[in-house]
Protein backbone atom coordinates (compact mmCIF):
# COMPACT_ATOMS: atom_id res chain seq x y z
CA UNK A 1 0.00 0.00 0.00
CA UNK A 2 1.36 3.41 -0.96
CA UNK A 3 0.89 6.14 1.55
CA UNK A 4 0.20 9.71 0.58
CA UNK A 5 3.34 11.54 1.76
CA UNK A 6 1.38 14.75 2.35
CA UNK A 7 -1.42 13.16 4.35
CA UNK A 8 -1.40 14.20 7.98
CA UNK A 9 -2.83 12.02 10.67
CA UNK A 10 -2.83 11.87 14.39
CA UNK A 11 0.17 9.57 14.27
CA UNK A 12 2.22 11.96 12.07
CA UNK A 13 5.51 12.58 13.80
CA UNK A 14 6.15 16.19 14.91
CA UNK A 15 9.22 16.63 12.62
CA UNK A 16 7.04 15.96 9.59
CA UNK A 17 4.44 18.41 10.77
CA UNK A 18 7.18 21.02 10.92
CA UNK A 19 8.24 20.17 7.38
CA UNK A 20 4.68 20.78 6.09
CA UNK A 21 4.45 24.09 7.85
CA UNK A 22 7.68 25.18 6.12
CA UNK A 23 6.44 24.19 2.63
CA UNK A 24 3.17 26.15 2.93
CA UNK A 25 4.14 29.38 4.58
CA UNK A 26 1.48 31.88 5.44
CA UNK A 27 1.83 34.71 2.85
CA UNK A 28 2.77 38.07 4.16
CA UNK A 29 0.35 40.95 3.98
CA UNK A 30 2.29 42.54 1.12
CA UNK A 31 2.22 39.33 -0.86
CA UNK A 32 -1.51 38.95 -0.32
CA UNK A 33 -2.05 42.47 -1.58
CA UNK A 34 0.13 41.83 -4.63
CA UNK A 35 -1.79 38.63 -5.34
CA UNK A 36 -5.07 40.50 -5.10
CA UNK A 37 -3.88 43.27 -7.41
CA UNK A 38 -2.56 40.69 -9.90
CA UNK A 39 -5.89 38.87 -9.88
CA UNK A 40 -7.81 42.11 -10.38
CA UNK A 41 -5.51 43.04 -13.26
CA UNK A 42 -6.09 39.63 -14.85
CA UNK A 43 -9.87 39.95 -14.53
CA UNK A 44 -9.75 43.49 -15.96
CA UNK A 45 -7.59 42.34 -18.90
CA UNK A 46 -9.95 39.46 -19.69
CA UNK A 47 -12.92 41.81 -19.35
CA UNK A 48 -11.43 44.41 -21.70
CA UNK A 49 -10.43 41.74 -24.23
CA UNK A 50 -13.91 40.20 -24.02
CA UNK A 51 -15.57 43.59 -24.58
CA UNK A 52 -13.59 43.99 -27.79
CA UNK A 53 -14.53 40.57 -29.13
CA UNK A 54 -17.86 39.77 -30.74
CA UNK A 55 -19.82 42.13 -32.98
CA UNK A 56 -19.34 45.90 -33.06
CA UNK A 57 -22.57 47.69 -33.87
CA UNK A 58 -23.07 51.12 -35.35
CA UNK A 59 -26.19 52.92 -36.63
CA UNK A 60 -27.26 52.07 -40.17
CA UNK A 61 -25.96 54.64 -42.67
CA UNK A 62 -28.41 57.48 -43.24
CA UNK A 63 -27.05 58.45 -46.65
CA UNK A 64 -26.87 56.26 -49.71
CA UNK A 65 -23.58 55.64 -51.44
CA UNK A 66 -23.70 57.25 -54.85
CA UNK A 67 -22.29 54.84 -57.41
CA UNK A 68 -19.71 56.01 -59.88
CA UNK A 69 -20.77 55.79 -63.52
CA UNK A 70 -19.29 56.84 -66.81
CA UNK A 71 -21.01 60.10 -67.71
CA UNK A 72 -20.60 61.47 -71.23
CA UNK A 73 -18.59 64.66 -71.20
CA UNK A 74 -20.75 66.51 -73.71
CA UNK A 75 -24.11 67.98 -72.60
CA UNK A 76 -26.05 66.27 -75.41
CA UNK A 77 -24.69 62.84 -74.45
CA UNK A 78 -25.51 63.41 -70.79
CA UNK A 79 -29.05 64.45 -71.71
CA UNK A 80 -29.50 61.35 -73.87
CA UNK A 81 -28.35 59.15 -71.02
CA UNK A 82 -30.69 60.96 -68.62
CA UNK A 83 -33.65 60.43 -70.93
CA UNK A 84 -32.74 56.75 -71.36
CA UNK A 85 -32.48 56.23 -67.60
CA UNK A 86 -35.79 57.98 -67.00
CA UNK A 87 -37.52 55.80 -69.58
CA UNK A 88 -36.02 52.72 -67.95
CA UNK A 89 -37.16 53.92 -64.53
CA UNK A 90 -40.74 54.40 -65.68
CA UNK A 91 -40.80 51.00 -67.39
CA UNK A 92 -39.43 49.20 -64.34
CA UNK A 93 -41.81 50.99 -61.95
CA UNK A 94 -44.74 50.09 -64.22
CA UNK A 95 -43.59 46.45 -64.45
CA UNK A 96 -43.35 46.18 -60.67
CA UNK A 97 -46.76 47.76 -60.16
CA UNK A 98 -48.28 45.40 -62.71
CA UNK A 99 -46.90 42.34 -60.91
CA UNK A 100 -48.30 43.31 -57.52
CA UNK A 101 -51.94 42.31 -57.04
CA UNK A 102 -54.37 45.20 -57.28
CA UNK A 103 -57.64 45.30 -55.39
CA UNK A 104 -58.58 42.34 -53.21
CA UNK A 105 -56.34 39.40 -52.49
CA UNK A 106 -56.23 36.78 -49.75
CA UNK A 107 -53.20 36.00 -47.58
CA UNK A 108 -52.98 32.88 -45.40
CA UNK A 109 -50.39 32.55 -42.63
CA UNK A 110 -50.49 28.77 -42.27
CA UNK A 111 -48.25 28.44 -39.22
CA UNK A 112 -50.18 30.99 -37.17
CA UNK A 113 -53.55 30.01 -38.64
CA UNK A 114 -54.60 33.48 -39.75
CA UNK A 115 -56.29 34.52 -42.96
CA UNK A 116 -56.21 38.13 -44.15
CA UNK A 117 -58.42 39.70 -46.76
CA UNK A 118 -56.22 42.43 -48.22
CA UNK A 119 -57.32 45.45 -50.17
CA UNK A 120 -54.55 47.42 -51.86
CA UNK A 121 -51.88 46.42 -49.30
CA UNK A 122 -54.17 47.11 -46.32
CA UNK A 123 -55.78 44.45 -44.15
CA UNK A 124 -59.55 44.58 -44.68
CA UNK A 125 -60.33 41.58 -42.46
CA UNK A 126 -58.42 39.22 -40.19
CA UNK A 127 -59.83 35.74 -39.60
CA UNK A 128 -58.77 32.84 -37.41
CA UNK A 129 -58.47 29.78 -39.63
CA UNK A 130 -57.08 26.26 -39.50
CA UNK A 131 -54.42 25.00 -41.89
CA UNK A 132 -52.72 21.66 -42.53
CA UNK A 133 -51.70 19.58 -39.52
CA UNK A 134 -48.48 18.29 -41.07
CA UNK A 135 -49.54 14.79 -39.96
CA UNK A 136 -48.39 11.74 -41.90
CA UNK A 137 -51.01 9.03 -42.39
CA UNK A 138 -50.02 5.52 -43.47
CA UNK A 139 -52.56 2.95 -44.50
CA UNK A 140 -52.82 -0.30 -42.56
CA UNK A 141 -50.66 -2.13 -45.10
CA UNK A 142 -48.03 0.62 -45.02
CA UNK A 143 -48.02 0.88 -48.82
CA UNK A 144 -49.63 4.31 -49.11
CA UNK A 145 -48.77 7.51 -47.31
CA UNK A 146 -50.33 10.98 -47.15
CA UNK A 147 -48.78 14.17 -45.75
CA UNK A 148 -51.34 16.74 -44.63
CA UNK A 149 -49.53 19.99 -45.43
CA UNK A 150 -50.99 23.20 -46.75
CA UNK A 151 -48.89 24.15 -49.77
CA UNK A 152 -47.04 27.47 -49.82
CA UNK A 153 -47.19 29.76 -52.82
CA UNK A 154 -49.61 31.76 -54.90
CA UNK A 155 -52.94 30.32 -56.03
CA UNK A 156 -56.15 31.65 -57.50
CA UNK A 157 -59.78 31.12 -56.61
CA UNK A 158 -60.73 28.79 -59.46
CA UNK A 159 -64.32 28.14 -58.50
CA UNK A 160 -66.87 29.03 -55.83
CA UNK A 161 -69.57 26.62 -54.72
CA UNK A 162 -72.40 27.31 -52.28
CA UNK A 163 -73.58 24.33 -50.17
CA UNK A 164 -70.68 22.23 -51.42
CA UNK A 165 -70.75 18.45 -51.44
CA UNK A 166 -67.45 16.86 -50.54
CA UNK A 167 -66.09 14.09 -52.70
CA UNK A 168 -64.12 12.22 -50.09
CA UNK A 169 -60.65 11.20 -51.20
CA UNK A 170 -59.10 7.81 -50.32
CA UNK A 171 -57.35 9.11 -47.19
CA UNK A 172 -60.68 10.12 -45.64
CA UNK A 173 -61.78 6.44 -45.68
CA UNK A 174 -58.37 5.13 -44.61
CA UNK A 175 -58.35 7.55 -41.69
CA UNK A 176 -61.77 6.35 -40.60
CA UNK A 177 -60.71 2.71 -40.88
CA UNK A 178 -63.23 2.08 -43.63
CA UNK A 179 -62.65 0.36 -46.96
CA UNK A 180 -62.21 2.71 -49.92
CA UNK A 181 -65.48 2.47 -51.90
CA UNK A 182 -65.42 1.21 -55.46
CA UNK A 183 -68.59 3.11 -56.36
CA UNK A 184 -67.80 6.85 -56.78
CA UNK A 185 -71.30 7.72 -55.57
CA UNK A 186 -70.35 6.43 -52.11
CA UNK A 187 -67.76 9.17 -51.77
CA UNK A 188 -70.11 12.15 -51.64
CA UNK A 189 -70.85 13.79 -48.30
CA UNK A 190 -72.79 17.00 -47.71
CA UNK A 191 -72.54 19.44 -44.82
CA UNK A 192 -68.91 18.72 -43.92
CA UNK A 193 -67.47 21.70 -45.83
CA UNK A 194 -69.85 24.28 -44.37
CA UNK A 195 -71.89 26.75 -46.37
CA UNK A 196 -69.32 27.66 -49.01
CA UNK A 197 -66.19 26.31 -50.68
CA UNK A 198 -63.67 28.37 -52.67
CA UNK A 199 -61.65 25.98 -54.81
CA UNK A 200 -57.97 26.77 -55.25
CA UNK A 201 -55.81 24.17 -57.03
CA UNK A 202 -54.99 20.46 -56.68
CA UNK A 203 -58.04 19.82 -54.52
CA UNK A 204 -57.20 22.48 -51.93
CA UNK A 205 -60.07 24.68 -50.79
CA UNK A 206 -61.07 27.41 -48.40
CA UNK A 207 -64.22 26.08 -46.74
CA UNK A 208 -66.25 25.97 -43.53
CA UNK A 209 -66.07 23.47 -40.72
CA UNK A 210 -68.13 21.55 -38.22
CA UNK A 211 -65.27 21.81 -35.71
CA UNK A 212 -65.17 25.54 -34.98
CA UNK A 213 -63.59 24.91 -31.56
CA UNK A 214 -60.42 23.80 -33.36
CA UNK A 215 -60.03 27.03 -35.34
CA UNK A 216 -56.63 28.59 -34.70
CA UNK A 217 -54.95 25.18 -34.59
CA UNK A 218 -53.29 23.24 -37.39
CA UNK A 219 -55.74 20.39 -37.81
CA UNK A 220 -56.74 20.12 -41.45
CA UNK A 221 -55.70 17.77 -44.24
CA UNK A 222 -54.32 20.73 -46.22
CA UNK A 223 -57.41 22.87 -46.84
CA UNK A 224 -58.07 26.17 -45.08
CA UNK A 225 -61.03 26.05 -42.69
CA UNK A 226 -62.91 29.15 -41.57
CA UNK A 227 -65.70 29.91 -39.14
CA UNK A 228 -69.12 30.77 -40.66
CA UNK A 229 -68.90 34.58 -40.38
CA UNK A 230 -65.39 34.78 -41.78
CA UNK A 231 -66.28 32.32 -44.55
CA UNK A 232 -69.20 34.53 -45.52
CA UNK A 233 -66.91 37.60 -45.60
CA UNK A 234 -64.31 35.84 -47.77
CA UNK A 235 -67.05 34.51 -50.04
CA UNK A 236 -68.37 38.04 -50.51
CA UNK A 237 -64.96 39.67 -50.96
CA UNK A 238 -63.17 37.18 -53.23
CA UNK A 239 -64.55 36.64 -56.72
CA UNK A 240 -63.24 33.91 -59.00
CA UNK A 241 -59.70 34.82 -60.04
CA UNK A 242 -58.76 36.39 -56.70
CA UNK A 243 -55.11 35.63 -55.87
CA UNK A 244 -54.54 33.62 -52.68
CA UNK A 245 -51.05 33.80 -51.16
CA UNK A 246 -50.19 31.08 -48.65
CA UNK A 247 -47.01 31.28 -46.58
CA UNK B 1 -43.75 48.74 -51.04
CA UNK B 2 -45.94 51.28 -52.81
CA UNK B 3 -44.11 54.05 -50.93
CA UNK B 4 -40.77 52.71 -52.10
CA UNK B 5 -41.98 52.45 -55.64
CA UNK B 6 -43.45 55.93 -55.48
CA UNK B 7 -40.24 57.41 -54.10
CA UNK B 8 -38.10 55.79 -56.78
CA UNK B 9 -40.41 56.87 -59.56
CA UNK B 10 -40.78 60.36 -58.06
CA UNK B 11 -37.01 60.69 -58.03
CA UNK B 12 -36.97 59.95 -61.73
CA UNK B 13 -39.69 62.51 -62.39
CA UNK B 14 -38.05 65.31 -60.41
CA UNK B 15 -34.56 64.77 -61.74
CA UNK B 16 -35.36 66.19 -65.15
CA UNK B 17 -33.71 69.49 -65.99
CA UNK B 18 -29.93 69.53 -65.47
CA UNK B 19 -28.39 66.10 -65.95
CA UNK B 20 -25.68 66.44 -63.31
CA UNK B 21 -23.36 63.44 -62.98
CA UNK B 22 -24.61 62.84 -59.43
CA UNK B 23 -28.25 62.82 -60.60
CA UNK B 24 -27.40 60.34 -63.32
CA UNK B 25 -25.62 58.13 -60.80
CA UNK B 26 -28.58 58.25 -58.44
CA UNK B 27 -31.00 57.45 -61.25
CA UNK B 28 -28.82 54.50 -62.24
CA UNK B 29 -28.89 53.25 -58.64
CA UNK B 30 -32.68 53.69 -58.45
CA UNK B 31 -33.10 51.71 -61.68
CA UNK B 32 -30.79 49.00 -60.41
CA UNK B 33 -32.88 48.68 -57.25
CA UNK B 34 -36.12 48.60 -59.23
CA UNK B 35 -34.68 45.94 -61.53
CA UNK B 36 -33.82 43.82 -58.50
CA UNK B 37 -37.34 44.21 -57.12
CA UNK B 38 -38.80 43.20 -60.47
CA UNK B 39 -36.53 40.12 -60.54
CA UNK B 40 -37.62 39.19 -57.01
CA UNK B 41 -41.28 39.68 -57.88
CA UNK B 42 -40.86 37.43 -60.94
CA UNK B 43 -39.34 34.63 -58.87
CA UNK B 44 -41.13 31.88 -56.98
CA UNK B 45 -39.40 32.48 -53.66
CA UNK B 46 -40.65 34.50 -50.74
CA UNK B 47 -38.59 37.59 -50.01
CA UNK B 48 -38.07 40.16 -47.30
CA UNK B 49 -37.82 43.83 -48.18
CA UNK B 50 -36.07 45.79 -45.44
CA UNK B 51 -36.45 49.53 -45.84
CA UNK B 52 -34.58 51.37 -43.07
CA UNK B 53 -35.83 54.77 -44.28
CA UNK B 54 -39.45 53.68 -43.96
CA UNK B 55 -38.68 51.56 -40.86
CA UNK B 56 -40.45 48.58 -42.36
CA UNK B 57 -39.73 44.94 -42.99
CA UNK B 58 -42.10 43.39 -45.52
CA UNK B 59 -42.60 39.72 -46.27
CA UNK B 60 -43.48 39.48 -49.95
CA UNK B 61 -44.23 37.08 -52.77
CA UNK B 62 -44.70 37.96 -56.43
CA UNK B 63 -44.80 41.65 -55.58
CA UNK B 64 -47.62 41.15 -53.07
CA UNK B 65 -47.30 42.33 -49.51
CA UNK B 66 -47.98 39.42 -47.16
CA UNK B 67 -46.87 40.76 -43.79
CA UNK B 68 -45.76 44.16 -42.59
CA UNK B 69 -43.44 44.50 -39.58
CA UNK B 70 -42.44 47.82 -38.03
CA UNK B 71 -38.71 48.19 -37.42
CA UNK B 72 -38.07 50.22 -34.27
CA UNK B 73 -34.29 50.05 -34.44
CA UNK B 74 -31.57 49.06 -36.89
CA UNK B 75 -27.83 48.74 -36.38
CA UNK B 76 -25.08 47.26 -38.51
CA UNK B 77 -22.62 44.91 -36.85
CA UNK B 78 -19.26 43.58 -38.01
CA UNK B 79 -17.17 40.87 -36.34
CA UNK B 80 -14.15 41.93 -34.34
CA UNK B 81 -11.57 40.21 -32.19
CA UNK B 82 -9.64 42.21 -29.57
CA UNK B 83 -11.02 45.43 -31.09
CA UNK B 84 -9.76 44.50 -34.57
CA UNK B 85 -12.51 44.46 -37.19
CA UNK B 86 -12.46 41.29 -39.26
CA UNK B 87 -14.80 42.21 -42.12
CA UNK B 88 -15.90 45.30 -43.98
CA UNK B 89 -19.59 46.21 -43.77
CA UNK B 90 -19.82 47.22 -47.39
CA UNK B 91 -22.18 46.35 -50.23
CA UNK B 92 -24.88 44.79 -48.10
CA UNK B 93 -27.50 47.32 -49.18
CA UNK B 94 -29.16 47.06 -52.55
CA UNK B 95 -28.01 43.48 -52.97
CA UNK B 96 -30.20 40.38 -53.11
CA UNK B 97 -29.31 37.85 -50.42
CA UNK B 98 -30.74 34.37 -50.69
CA UNK B 99 -31.09 31.12 -48.77
CA UNK B 100 -32.50 32.81 -45.64
CA UNK B 101 -32.99 30.34 -42.79
CA UNK B 102 -33.91 30.68 -39.16
CA UNK B 103 -31.31 30.05 -36.46
CA UNK B 104 -32.36 28.39 -34.18
CA UNK B 105 -34.56 26.55 -36.67
CA UNK B 106 -38.29 26.34 -36.12
CA UNK B 107 -39.03 22.80 -34.96
CA UNK B 108 -41.02 20.62 -37.33
CA UNK B 109 -42.38 17.61 -35.54
CA UNK B 110 -44.59 15.48 -37.75
CA UNK B 111 -46.94 13.01 -36.13
CA UNK B 112 -47.03 9.71 -37.98
CA UNK B 113 -50.24 7.74 -37.70
CA UNK B 114 -50.80 4.19 -38.85
CA UNK B 115 -54.38 3.68 -39.97
CA UNK B 116 -56.29 0.72 -38.50
CA UNK B 117 -57.23 -2.17 -40.81
CA UNK B 118 -60.47 -1.30 -42.62
CA UNK B 119 -63.74 -2.67 -41.27
CA UNK B 120 -67.29 -2.12 -42.50
CA UNK B 121 -68.18 -0.01 -39.43
CA UNK B 122 -64.88 1.83 -39.41
CA UNK B 123 -62.61 2.79 -36.51
CA UNK B 124 -62.28 6.41 -35.52
CA UNK B 125 -58.63 7.35 -35.09
CA UNK B 126 -57.87 8.90 -31.76
CA UNK B 127 -56.24 12.20 -32.66
CA UNK B 128 -55.18 14.53 -29.88
CA UNK B 129 -56.09 18.20 -30.05
CA UNK B 130 -52.94 19.81 -31.48
CA UNK B 131 -51.22 22.68 -29.69
CA UNK B 132 -51.77 26.29 -30.64
CA UNK B 133 -49.02 27.96 -32.71
CA UNK B 134 -47.84 29.73 -29.54
CA UNK B 135 -47.44 26.37 -27.78
CA UNK B 136 -46.00 24.63 -30.82
CA UNK B 137 -43.37 27.19 -31.75
CA UNK B 138 -41.78 28.85 -28.71
CA UNK B 139 -39.82 31.86 -29.89
CA UNK B 140 -36.30 32.56 -28.54
CA UNK B 141 -35.78 36.10 -27.27
CA UNK B 142 -33.00 36.53 -29.83
CA UNK B 143 -32.78 34.75 -33.16
CA UNK B 144 -31.15 35.12 -36.56
CA UNK B 145 -32.17 34.85 -40.17
CA UNK B 146 -28.95 33.78 -41.88
CA UNK B 147 -28.42 34.27 -45.60
CA UNK B 148 -25.93 32.63 -47.92
CA UNK B 149 -22.90 34.85 -48.31
CA UNK B 150 -22.51 35.94 -44.71
CA UNK B 151 -25.28 38.41 -43.95
CA UNK B 152 -27.59 37.77 -41.06
CA UNK B 153 -30.50 39.59 -39.51
CA UNK B 154 -30.53 39.43 -35.75
CA UNK B 155 -34.01 39.94 -34.37
CA UNK B 156 -34.38 41.19 -30.82
CA UNK B 157 -37.30 42.62 -28.92
CA UNK B 158 -36.87 46.18 -27.60
CA UNK B 159 -34.85 46.52 -24.38
CA UNK B 160 -37.86 47.64 -22.33
CA UNK B 161 -39.63 44.37 -23.21
CA UNK B 162 -37.04 42.53 -21.11
CA UNK B 163 -37.95 44.21 -17.82
CA UNK B 164 -39.99 41.24 -16.62
CA UNK B 165 -36.83 39.10 -16.46
CA UNK B 166 -34.88 38.70 -13.25
CA UNK B 167 -31.35 39.97 -12.67
CA UNK B 168 -29.65 36.57 -12.89
CA UNK B 169 -31.70 35.61 -15.92
CA UNK B 170 -30.53 38.77 -17.71
CA UNK B 171 -26.91 38.14 -16.65
CA UNK B 172 -26.93 34.55 -17.89
CA UNK B 173 -28.65 35.48 -21.17
CA UNK B 174 -26.21 38.35 -21.68
CA UNK B 175 -23.26 36.04 -21.14
CA UNK B 176 -24.71 33.39 -23.45
CA UNK B 177 -25.23 36.04 -26.16
CA UNK B 178 -21.70 37.37 -25.75
CA UNK B 179 -20.21 33.88 -25.83
CA UNK B 180 -22.13 32.99 -29.00
CA UNK B 181 -21.06 36.27 -30.64
CA UNK B 182 -17.44 35.90 -29.56
CA UNK B 183 -17.28 32.38 -30.96
CA UNK B 184 -18.98 33.44 -34.21
CA UNK B 185 -16.59 36.39 -34.63
CA UNK B 186 -13.43 34.44 -33.74
CA UNK B 187 -13.83 31.63 -36.27
CA UNK B 188 -11.33 31.48 -39.13
CA UNK B 189 -14.27 32.49 -41.37
CA UNK B 190 -16.69 34.46 -39.17
CA UNK B 191 -20.24 33.06 -39.13
CA UNK B 192 -21.70 36.45 -40.14
CA UNK B 193 -19.58 38.96 -42.02
CA UNK B 194 -22.33 41.56 -41.65
CA UNK B 195 -25.06 41.44 -39.08
CA UNK B 196 -28.13 43.66 -39.12
CA UNK B 197 -29.51 44.08 -35.65
CA UNK B 198 -33.23 44.67 -36.17
CA UNK B 199 -35.48 45.61 -33.27
CA UNK B 200 -39.11 44.55 -33.63
CA UNK B 201 -41.92 44.60 -31.11
CA UNK B 202 -42.23 41.30 -29.27
CA UNK B 203 -45.45 40.52 -31.16
CA UNK B 204 -43.83 41.17 -34.56
CA UNK B 205 -40.65 39.27 -33.61
CA UNK B 206 -42.69 36.23 -32.59
CA UNK B 207 -44.90 36.47 -35.65
CA UNK B 208 -41.89 36.64 -38.00
CA UNK B 209 -40.23 33.64 -36.34
CA UNK B 210 -43.35 31.51 -36.63
CA UNK B 211 -44.23 32.62 -40.16
CA UNK B 212 -40.95 32.89 -42.07
CA UNK B 213 -40.96 30.46 -45.01
CA UNK B 214 -37.76 28.53 -45.79
CA UNK B 215 -35.19 29.86 -48.29
CA UNK B 216 -36.40 33.43 -48.11
CA UNK B 217 -34.51 36.12 -50.01
CA UNK B 218 -33.66 39.59 -48.74
CA UNK B 219 -33.23 42.99 -50.29
CA UNK B 220 -32.21 45.95 -48.15
CA UNK B 221 -33.34 49.23 -49.68
CA UNK B 222 -30.53 51.83 -49.51
CA UNK B 223 -31.40 55.24 -48.01
CA UNK B 224 -32.97 57.62 -50.50
CA UNK B 225 -30.77 60.69 -50.16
Amino acid sequence: MIQDPFALGEDTPPERRRWVSVVVPKPSRGRRLALLVGLAALVATVWIAAAGTGYAYSPAPARAKVPTIDVPQDAAGAKRLHTKLQTQNKALAAALKKMAPSGTYVVVDQTQNRLYVMKDDDIARTAVCSAGSGMVLKDSGGSRKWVFDTPRGVFKVRNKIANPIWKKPDWAFVEEGKPVPKNPADRFESGTLGKYALYLEDGYMIHGTLYTRLLGRSVTHGCIRLGPDDLQAVWDAAPIGTPVFIF
Amino acid sequence: MIATLGALALFAATATAPAAPEDLARLTAANDLLAKQVALAKGKEFYLLLDPSERTLHLMLKGALLQRYTVTGLEVGVPRVLYRTRADAADWEGRVWDGGRLDPARPLDRVEVQAPPPTAEGTELEVKVPPTPEEKYPVPSRYHIRFTGGLSIEIRPPADAETSKGFWSKISEGFASWWADARAASRSAPTDTVRLHVVLSRKDAESLYRALPPNTKLLVVPPRS
